[in-house]
């Protein structure tokens, strides 16, 4: 039954964040051929210095149709809202509410009531990441092309293991701090600095957690980033861990 | 009493909040099958100590052991849980739930769920089964927390204030509710209060705790046999005299009256009373509320 309790603690932040990726990634497949039409004129652009040598780079990626999905999809909009949703699902403790000492007061532990939460909130994140992801094969004919369902397996891995280790900081955070604010906007503070420092840092950003998520590694070698992929896992599980040891030393 | 027989056992038990000592060396011992009222002023640590009773709080010290299990070990604290009923003092319960959804979460818990009593209960209770649990006045919301207690199948009941906030005929209903409850059911029931009066009325054993220790512990028939007002009249003004007949809780002169509390009955206080002449001697019974406020003030 906390199965049941977590998913109805967490399902309206669930079900805003998979309405939402099933549109972007709707979306994105479907304006495909519009955005095609106005491929002519980014040749027209004459801007220079780093910008326009970032939007020809762009440009380039996406006179093909895998291009063009990574770009919009995987390197944008899913990276953006994984990161957002993530920390919004592992934000606020199952322990934090006003009847916490309900809670506390059944024949479970705190890791039992903890490692539900956080195993419901990973289940929905694996959907998240899962769901538009396998959309694109199955829309893409809609729009005259193909996409590989392996493919979409593989950026499906690399957002939801990237994204798990945004959740898991949020969990951390959320063991440490009663409210469901600070946690929230800490894990996204913390987001933004990482954004910001793989921007300054181009050449290595895909190593860094944002190049993992977007699966840039994979879209420009074929090759998955196990290194990545192993990092993230053993980083999310150290945070639980965290979290676990934190509640169960807790006073309520 | 064998040291079994006890359902909860503390032993100089303590517990500091950010250099507060919230209790301090509280020892208990409730015997099982009683009603033990756990009475204290606002702040007096009867919560703290019930949160360490179910694992809910570490103990800064000491040893607090239920059903003879140590609070304090995590997997034991479970085992407590799963043979105990508890209320919190707030009734804080899921908001987001359904009255019956909520009954059916809890009753997942407990093998020993009792079906018949559920039934029972909601009917008694007047609880809309349909209607959220933020929907509920503060009267009903106490009343189904107080059900998802009854109805585990438990050994132990623990309550936290559960009449706080309550109109007095909604504690009058809540009260019953409890005394037919372990009438029917038996158990043990140990509850948090600091209205004299209900512990008065459903106890009949009796904890004082002030300041984090236990100031009166012992059964109620016992407490108000023992402890009488001795008040002595004299001619002039009343002498101020030390007595040294045991369970000496206060001597107070006043004009020509000497009123004289003690805890150990009257005739070792008279013995000593009548060497000083007094016109007239009146021995009467004191109330609870009165023992309550001497302990308290005793210690202050």
């Amino acid at each position: 039954m906390l199965w049941y309790k977590s998913w109805l603690e967490t399902r309206w932040r669930f079900l805003i964040g998979l309405a939402l990726v099933i549109l972007s990634a709707c979306a994105s497949v479907l304006y495909y051929p519009e955005v095609m039409k106005l491929m002519p004129l980014a040749g027209t652009l004459d801007t220079g210095g780093p910008l326009g040598q970032l939007i020809r780079e762009q440009m380039e990626l996406m006179r093909e149709y895998r291009g063009y999905v990574w770009l919009q999809l995987y390197r944008q909009n899913l990276t953006q809202m994984g990161t957002l949703f993530a920390v919004v699902l592992g934000s606020g403790s199952p322990l934090a509410s006003r009847a916490a000492l309900f809670t506390l007061s059944l024949p479970a532990s705190r890791n039992r009531v903890l490692g539900t939460r956080a195993a419901a909130g990973l289940g929905e994140l694996f959907v998240l990441a899962f769901v538009p992801s396998l959309l694109v094969p199955l829309l893409s004919p809609a729009v005259g092309q193909s996409y590989g369902v392996g493919s979409a397996l593989v950026h499906a891995t690399c957002l939801f293991f990237a994204c798990a280790a945004f959740f898991s900081l949020a969990v951390l955070l959320s063991s440490v701090f009663a409210d469901v604010w600070r946690p929230l906007l800490i894990a996204l503070f913390v987001a933004g600095v990482l954004n910001v420092c793989e921007q300054a840092f181009r050449g290595l950003s895909r190593y860094a957690i944002f190049g993992l998520m977007n699966g840039e590694i994979y879209f420009r070698t074929g090759s998955l980033p196990w290194a990545g992929l192993l990092v993230s896992a053993v980083a999310s599980g150290a945070m639980l861990y965290g979290a676990t040891v934190r509640t169960a030393r807790r006073d309520f | 009493m064998e040291a079994d027989a006890f359902v909860i056992e503390t032993s100089e038990l303590r517990k500091i909040y950010d250099g507060v000592e919230a209790v301090r060396g509280l020892n208990l011992q409730v015997p099982a099958g009683s009603i033990y009222g756990f009475l204290g002023r606002n702040g007096a640590g009867k919560t703290t100590t019930i949160k360490m009773l179910l694992g809910m709080t570490w103990p800064s010290g000491g040893h607090a052991r239920v059903f003879g299990l140590a609070s304090e070990a995590q997997e034991a604290s479970v085992e407590i849980r799963r043979r105990t009923g508890f209320v919190s003092e707030d009734k804080d319960l899921y908001d987001y739930m359904t009255v019956a959804g909520i009954i059916r979460f809890t009753a997942a818990f407990y093998p020993r769920w009792r079906d018949d009593l559920e039934q029972r209960y909601l009917r008694a209770f007047e609880l809309p089964p349909e209607r959220k649990v933020k929907a509920l006045s503060r009267g009903m919301r106490t009343k189904l927390a107080l059900l998802l207690a009854l109805c585990r199948g438990a050994e132990l009941l623990v309550l936290d204030e559960p009449t706080s906030g309550l109109d007095p005929a909604m504690i009058e209903e809540v009260l019953q509710a409890l005394v037919s409850h372990v009438a029917s059911e038996g158990g043990t029931v140990f509850f948090s209060s600091h209205q004299i009066a209900e512990v008065d009325q459903i106890a009949d054993r009796v904890a004082i705790i002030d300041r984090g220790r236990a100031v009166l512990t012992g059964a109620l028939d016992d407490i108000r046999e023992n402890y009488r007002r001795i008040q002595l009249v004299f001619d002039g003004a009343a002498p101020a005299p030390t007595f040294h007949a045991p369970g000496i809780v206060r001597v107070t002169p006043q004009g020509r009256v000497l009123t004289v509390i003690s805890s150990a009955g009257a005739d070792r206080v008279l013995d000593e009373a009548r060497r000083l002449s007094p016109v007239s001697v009146d021995v009467v019974p004191v109330t609870l509320k009165e023992i309550f406020l001497e302990t308290v003030n005793e210690g202050n």
